[in-house]
């Protein structure tokens, strides 16, 4: 098992806080009418830091989950980046002002163009590691997508093309429970989706995703089997959602209150990967994320809004 | 000269096309060993292999899915769907995805990935082997579409479609394939995306069809023509975006829009060509679709199937129709304003030594001369003649500049490919027209008619007497006229 390193887990934790002090800064700026949509992570965040540190930068792709702002900062992207593309604005490197925030896509990245029906980019994802194999770059494709998003034909379609050809990819699933409000029960029978990946004809592996160490092991080990040539991995990775779906839902009316606030101390992976690097360090850290995410908020939200005349630009090559 | 079927040019083109680009890749069900439901991709499984040419699942969404992707990290997938009635569950990748990649992403990424798919009916295939797609993708900014009816095209046009950098889906009628045969140019061939043809000229009506009905628009127009009826029909080729040029020069000339399609009719691709059409202002008469009705499918049942899709005669009789059709009541009226054949017209003509580009030189000097007679330069009324102080110019250059009808005097030239001599009808609400005639080694007739009731017949002479001075004392006079 290949757990990170002392320094990376320091990097680890960076990504953490920084997801986290970013979105706590966007959900406030969209609840008070700043910006139109809010997509919060928190929860999430150790899931895509373990799979990002484990692939190659600059190598490696990848599919994002729309919850996936943690992953896309170890990837290389910047607080003011993150808030160009949640104030919409057209200097975004994502989507131009174009798509709404968590629409992420960056070619210098690596990183598809994720588009809003989910989880259509797991079909995308599978033919860029066809695009690795018939470029024998090496590269893998790392593809993630929600538990909602599994029940769909797309992403059944998509394993199989991907186990059928052997195509070095990664399935991941980000597996909070809900669809929206939609609980689990009501989605699939089972409790866990690894037993798809049998049926699939590839290696299964389940993780605790709230976990960055246990994370970073599972997809470590999924990367290289793709590397090798041995082909795709279904990773299962159970989290939980700590926020409302998005800004523009209420999850009171379908949650928990007492059951998340006790989730809020076992399962955050915040909480959980403070106890991998020094107390003062993770302190400092958190100081300077909030004061970096505020900084980025401010300066983003003062950049020019889209000029009308270019709306038709880039229709066409 | 070559001719092949049009599976055979679609089969060289992807042969050509993945030999001379290792980025092209070919996927699809059935598409390897069997070579395509239609044999489309025969024999390039044995030349390219299993990597390059790669049966695929019985999955449309993913087929698509997969060529997105694949295109997004810079191969160039051709995909072909059996049928185009399975084209739907690909339609989210299509629509959602491949159209909205480039704009999305503000130029960043891009999707050259061509679908490849058989349409067309007339076939006994019934309701799932028999769909026209084209109305619901066209409808899709971001995507091309094209739908050779030819050979060549056939060719051309996937070619053009593999090299473009844009996402192309290609309409292939499946009764073009083996039923229509022509010239195919060896080696490179690309037809413009963008482009329709004239496959037929004529100057009655214009017909616009694609694929199956294209064939069958052009044997209706070749019985037409034996019955003195001139009818232009024109392959629209692509589909998305439209020939805007080409198919309203054509209307400009015929003003009688007739579209075949075997789509159904209601929000049929027709529906935008006619408003196309409306919108411009080219029609004299209100145009015809020959359509399916609006069955919910093509039925496999010969006769109910013959009933349902239009054909080379049902094409004739409406086309015999649409030239029947009285012009509109606000054609009558704008002819009205053109022309009055109760204005007794007096006429005369003079030759003036002119350039070959002389358009600014001729309004000068009918503006000198219409200043000189004021009485050319009127309205007629029998209450009396309202003599205009300002000299506007109406310019009749032909069917692509027209003259406005709110001149006080008609210049007319039709330049180098009209005729010497012809004498103008004077508009109603003017007392003189002139035209230019073709010039010829510098020298070129003008006549100018009049009202007659306005201007005497001496005075025409000296009008256009006055219009050849003040055109000749701006033209360089001619090498051997000076010598003589």
């Amino acid at each position: 098992m290949t757990l990170l390193t002392p320094s990376q887990r320091e990097t680890a934790y960076r990504a953490l806080s920084l997801a986290r002090a970013l979105d706590e800064r966007m959900w406030r700026l969209a609840r008070a009418g700043r910006a139109h949509f809010a997509v919060p992570c928190s929860g999430h965040e150790a899931i895509g830091v373990g799979y990002a540190l484990a692939m190659r930068a600059g190598v490696d792709w990848l599919a994002p989950h729309y919850r996936d702002l943690a992953a896309l900062l170890v990837l290389g992207m910047t607080p003011r980046d993150v808030m160009l593309c949640f104030f919409s604005r057209p200097s975004d490197p994502n989507a131009h002002g174009r798509q709404p925030y968590a629409h992420f896509g960056s070619r210098a990245l690596h990183v598809l163009s994720q588009q809003g029906p989910q989880p259509n980019h797991c079909s995308h994802g599978v033919g860029c590691a066809w695009g690795s194999k018939l470029l024998r770059d090496g590269s893998v494709t790392v593809i993630a997508f929600g538990d909602g998003g599994a029940q769909k034909g797309e992403a059944h379609e998509s394993m199989n093309v991907a186990a059928v050809h052997k195509l070095p990819c990664v399935f991941v699933v980000h597996r909070n429970g809900w669809t929206q409000s939609v609980a689990r029960e009501d989605q699939y029978a089972t409790e866990t989706l690894v037993a798809r990946a049998e049926g699939y004809g590839m290696p299964g592996i389940a993780v605790d995703g709230t976990d960055v160490d246990a994370m970073y092991a599972a997809a470590s080990e999924a990367i290289e089997r793709a590397r090798r040539g041995d082909g795709p991995t279904l990773i299962d990775a159970a989290c939980v959602r700590f926020m409302p779906n998005t800004s523009n839902d209420d999850d009171s009316r379908y949650r928990d209150r007492a059951e998340l606030d006790e989730l809020r101390v076992t399962r955050d992976p915040l909480v959980r990967a403070r106890s991998l690097v020094d107390a003062g360090f993770a302190d400092r850290v958190d100081a300077e994320n909030a004061t970096a995410a505020e900084e980025a908020a401010e300066w983003a939200e003062a950049q020019p809004l889209g000029d009308p005349s270019t709306v038709m630009d880039h229709a066409y090559a | 000269m070559r001719e092949l079927t049009v599976i055979e040019a679609v089969r060289e083109a992807l042969a050509e096309e993945m030999a001379r680009d290792e980025r092209v890749v070919v996927l699809g069900e059935d598409v390897g060993k069997l070579g395509g439901v239609f044999r489309a991709t025969e024999g390039l499984f044995d030349r390219f292999g299993a990597e390059r040419v790669v049966d695929m699942p019985m999955a449309e969404t993913v087929i698509a899915g997969v060529s997105v992707g694949l295109a997004m990290r810079g191969m160039r997938p051709v995909a072909e769907i059996q049928f185009a009635d399975f084209i739907h569950a690909a339609m989210d990748h299509l629509v959602g995805e491949a159209a909205k990649i480039r704009w999305r992403t503000g130029g960043d990424w891009s999707c050259p990935m061509v679908l490849r798919t058989a349409y067309g009916g007339g076939f006994r295939g019934g309701p799932y082997h028999s769909q026209s797609v084209e109305a619901f993708y066209a409808h899709a900014p971001g995507l091309k579409v094209v739908a050779p009816s030819t050979p060549a095209d056939a060719k051309g046009l996937l070619t053009a479609a593999i090299r473009d950098p844009d996402p192309v889906l290609v309409l292939e009628h499946k009764r073009t394939y083996r039923a229509i045969r022509g010239h195919v140019p060896e080696g490179d061939y690309v037809v413009p995306i963008g482009k329709a043809a004239i496959a037929r000229e004529g100057r009655d009506a214009t017909v616009l069809a694609w694929g199956m009905m294209l064939h069958e628009s052009l044997a209706a127009a070749e019985t037409l023509a034996s019955e003195g009826v001139g009818v232009e029909v024109i392959d629209l080729r692509t589909l998305a975006p439209l020939d805007r040029e080409t198919i309203l020069a054509s209307l400009a000339k015929t003003r009688r829009l007739c579209v075949v399609h075997e789509d159904t009719i209601t929000m049929g691709l027709g529906a935008e060509l006619c408003a196309l059409a409306a919108e411009a202002g080219v029609l004299d008469v209100p145009p015809v679709r020959v359509a399916m009705p609006d069955v919910p499918g093509i039925p496999v049942d010969d006769n109910l199937e013959d009933a349902v899709l239009p054909n080379r005669a049902t094409i004739r009789d409406a086309l015999v129709r649409l030239v029947a059709r009285e012009p509109s009541r606000a054609v009558r009226d704008a002819e009205a304003r053109a022309y009055d054949p109760a204005i007794p017209q007096a006429s005369s003509v003079i030759e003036v030594e002119l350039p070959e580009e002389h358009t600014r030189l001729a309004v000068d000097a009918l503006v000198e001369a219409a200043r000189a007679f004021p009485r050319c330069n009127a309205t007629f009324a029998w209450t009396g003649i309202v003599e205009h102080d300002d000299v506007v110019v109406d310019l009749d250059l032909g069917p692509p500049v027209p003259p406005s009808g709110r001149g006080t005097i008609t210049l007319i030239d039709y330049g180098p490919s009209s005729s010497d001599l012809a004498i103008p009808f004077v508009r109603p609400g003017q007392t003189a027209a002139v035209r230019i005639g073709t010039v010829r080694d510098g020298r070129a007739y003008v006549a100018c008619a009049v009202d007659h009731r306005a201007v005497d017949g001496a005075d025409v002479g000296r009008f256009v007497a006055a219009f050849k001075t003040a055109v000749e004392r701006s033209t360089p006079r001619h090498p051997e006229l000076v010598e003589g």
